[in-house]
């Protein structure tokens, strides 16, 4: 890969005895919807957060354009699944939005029209002065990922998060946040535990075994795009994927 | 609780304290307003010895309890009743709203006339300003049961009262339990508030006589050993509350 | 259904009043003590009426509320600095626990030492007497905030001040007032002690006058007030809280 946008170099973490990950390594390139992908207990979310500056890893580091990364940076903006905590719950949802712009010292005058565009291209015109717990779960995670957008992020880092929502909402949040990272040429590293959503949606698909948490294979996502809820998912290099990497998960669920 | 946080909470008191009495010996604070901490602690040893500080502790101990028993004799059945008929409960909810936010202060005069300077004044301010907790708290945790329990009641043929007896008050005695203990710490608050305001008995009394006397040390040692006491109750009540609750419920267990 | 229910819980205690003043009429309780409420509605809308009322009602409430904001500011900041950090925590909290049982009313006779018989005793008193609701209240607030917006205020990299009147204050905002409430209670009923104490104008001395005077109809005349007085503190309170609070979601009352 030429030059990557953030990489992983041997990177281990133990939390007291029990070794979460080992050794795990790879980059991922500038504009890439990359996706990870394991059973429970891998340590994906933990590795997500160490590239979030959240976490430092015990042995190896984190890379964000070839500099170490030691804390959080709003250029790594994070997307937890657990949206009802991570959104203020007194703020309208424009406010949530706008939280990232005053932290990022935005000025006053232009801070209403940016947050207008951001919600209007995750689809939240219409609910600005709502308060989050007013809203569905798919409409908070959606406010969630409008304020991360609001960071200017370099890289999006999306922790499992249409695992709480029902599949129909889910399949809509997939194809709107492809549609959006595409559009506006995003690199997204994004765990999921479904195997079906990250071949769906990555352009290349890590996926992890547990354990401790170790890279056991890397495929590369040759579907076309924009990806199709029915065709894409029928598509025969979909189901050749979908064998390729269930064999390892089950694999290692077993182990 | 460790050594250290219990060290680490000695400092501040034990700070002040020097403070208080290094201020006073270089003059900084009038000694005629602060005694010192020196004077204050043989005048408090002095008062336990020839037993007039337990003396006023008894009066004041006594009218709280007098009053906490009036409160949770018409608070308690009071409350069942209310808890159980919603419509009287509604039918009272004017009266209730508009006798309770009468400061517990306002009463003594009135009660002063009745009662003059006597036990009873005390016990009287202190019974009504318990009575509005513990009523809260039953109708509350009456409210709180079970709705099925109680159709068992009526069920297996049991009359009204009898439901009550068997059925109503068992299940909501915890949280009335708690009301009750919250009560009576109400209660020893609003029998020194008496005595300081107006009645001539109790640990209050002696505090606000002190301070006419302008003597400095009794008064300061007279508040330190109202917090003490204060405090010891507290500890003691929630202590009691905790191993009272566990046999009874492992009695009804064991029913 | 709601209305009909609160016009037959107004008309139940009118018919109290109602019956009470029966009572008095026909000598069936002590004047002295319980005098018809007729007489002291008349008493009041006399006192009204020359202005002498306005005064010491006034001074009751300006009191009360000085204190009690003075109470409010002071635990919050409080309780923001004590909630900060670990070693903060250790270093006062166990004070907190000791002096939280601690009458409010205690601190009246140091302050009279100190301060003498003024309304700036008054009010101190009412500021250290209301204050702990308050700081408990704020201490346990500013320490409950959500990890993750924790991990948010980092990522965002926001500024302290930013942090903590986004995220902290809002967060703790909700047992502040829970406090808030607790606090002018206790607030009032310090004013009235103190009041009674230091003879400064206002209903808690009046009616103390009265009752050495033996005039119950007045006596009943302020404590009406004084109902009056926490009746309309805990609304105006209560309404605060609910627009503050309105992104909360509705419970559900049984």
């Amino acid at each position: 890969m030429a030059q990557p946008i953030f990489a992983f170099r041997d990177v281990s973490v133990r939390f007291g005895a029990t070794p979460i990950l080992d050794k795990v390594g790879f980059d991922v390139a500038p504009e890439e919807f990359l996706c990870l992908v394991g059973p429970s207990g891998c340590g994906k979310t933990t590795l997500l957060r160490v590239a979030a500056g959240l976490i430092r890893p015990q042995e190896g580091r984190a890379e964000f354009e070839g500099r170490t990364v030691a804390e959080p940076t709003p250029e790594l903006a994070i997307v937890f699944q657990d949206y009802s905590r991570a959104l203020l719950p007194w703020r309208t949802v424009a406010g949530n939005v706008e939280l990232a712009l005053e932290a990022r010292g935005a000025p006053r005058a232009g801070r209403a029209a940016e947050v207008k565009r951001l919600l209007g291209i995750i689809g939240l015109a219409d609910h600005a002065q709502k308060f989050p717990l007013q809203l569905s779960g798919g409409m908070q995670q959606r406010v969630q990922i409008a304020r991360a957008l609001a960071q200017r992020p370099r890289i999006l880092l999306m922790d499992e998060p249409f695992g709480s929502l029902d599949a129909m909402t889910r399949q809509a949040l997939q194809d709107e946040i492809a549609r959006l990272c595409k559009s506006e040429r995003q690199t997204v590293v994004f765990v999921t535990h479904d195997l079906e959503e990250a071949i769906y949606l990555g352009d290349r698909v890590v996926a992890l075994k547990a354990n401790p948490g170790r890279v056991v294979e890397i495929v590369e996502i040759a579907l076309p795009r924009p990806r199709d809820q029915l065709t894409t998912r029928e598509h025969p290099r979909f189901l050749e994927y979908r064998h390729r990497l269930f064999g390892h998960l089950a694999k290692k669920e077993a182990e | 609780m460790t050594l250290r946080r219990l060290l680490l909470g000695l400092v501040f008191p034990v700070a002040l304290l020097a403070a208080w009495e290094v201020s006073v010996r270089t003059g900084l604070l009038s000694e005629d307003v602060f005694s010192r901490i020196s004077r204050i602690v043989p005048a408090l040893l002095e008062g336990l010895a020839d037993g007039t500080i337990l003396a006023r502790t008894y009066e004041t101990l006594a009218a709280a309890l007098f009053g906490w028993a009036i409160a949770a004799a018409i608070g308690i059945p009071l409350g069942l009743v209310l808890g159980l008929v919603r419509p009287l409960e509604r039918l009272t909810l004017v009266t209730i709203e508009a006798l309770r936010p009468v400061p517990s202060a306002a009463l003594i005069p009135i009660v002063l006339l009745i009662f003059g300077f006597s036990l009873e004044l005390d016990a009287t301010v202190a019974a009504f300003a318990c009575l509005w907790p513990v009523l809260i708290v039953t109708t509350g945790a009456v409210r709180g049961i079970e709705p099925r329990l109680l159709e068992v009641g009526r069920a297996l043929g049991y009359g009204a009262l009898a439901r009550i007896w068997h059925f109503a008050l068992p299940a909501a005695l915890p949280g009335i339990a708690v009301g009750l203990r919250v009560a009576f710490g109400i209660a020893i608050v609003v029998a020194v508030t008496v005595e300081i305001a107006a009645n001539p008995r109790g640990l209050g009394y002696a505090m606000i006589t002190a301070q006419q006397s302008l003597r400095a040390e009794v008064m300061y040692a007279h508040l330190f050993w109202i917090g003490l006491v204060g405090w010891l109750i507290n500890v003691a009540m929630i202590r009691a509350e905790r191993h009272w609750l566990r046999w009874y419920w492992a009695a009804r267990g064991a029913a | 259904m709601r209305a009909a229910w609160l016009a037959a819980s107004v008309a139940f205690a009118a018919a109290l009043v109602a019956l009470w003043q029966v009572a008095a009429d026909h000598g069936l309780v002590s004047r002295v003590f319980f005098p018809a409420p007729s007489r002291a509605f008349d008493f009041l809308g006399e006192w009204a009426a020359s202005g002498e009322l306005w005064g010491p009602l006034a001074g009751t409430i300006w009191r009360t509320l000085a204190g009690w904001l003075g109470a409010t500011l002071l635990g919050v900041a409080l309780g923001a600095a004590i909630a900060s950090s670990a070693v903060t925590r250790d270093l006062f909290e166990p004070t907190v626990e000791f002096l939280r049982p601690m009458p409010s009313s205690a601190m009246i006779p140091p302050a009279i030492l100190l301060l003498g018989l003024t309304d700036g005793m008054v009010v101190a008193v009412v500021v250290f007497g209301s204050i702990w609701p308050i700081l408990l209240g704020a201490i346990h607030g500013f320490r409950s905030v959500e990890p993750r917006l924790m991990e948010l205020a980092r990522t965002l990299r926001m500024g302290r001040m930013h942090r903590l009147a986004s995220i902290a204050l809002p967060n703790a905002l909700p047992e502040i007032f829970a406090g808030m409430r607790v606090s002018l209670a206790i607030a009032l009923i310090i004013t009235v002690v103190a009041e009674m104490l230091s003879s400064r104008p206002g209903l808690g001395q009046m009616i103390l006058f009265a009752a050495r005077n033996f005039r119950s109809a007045e006596i009943f005349a302020g404590v009406f007030l004084l109902g009056a007085l926490g009746y309309l503190f805990n609304a105006v309170l209560e309404r605060a809280e609910r627009y503050f609070l309105r992104w909360r979601p509705a419970v559900g009352n049984g």
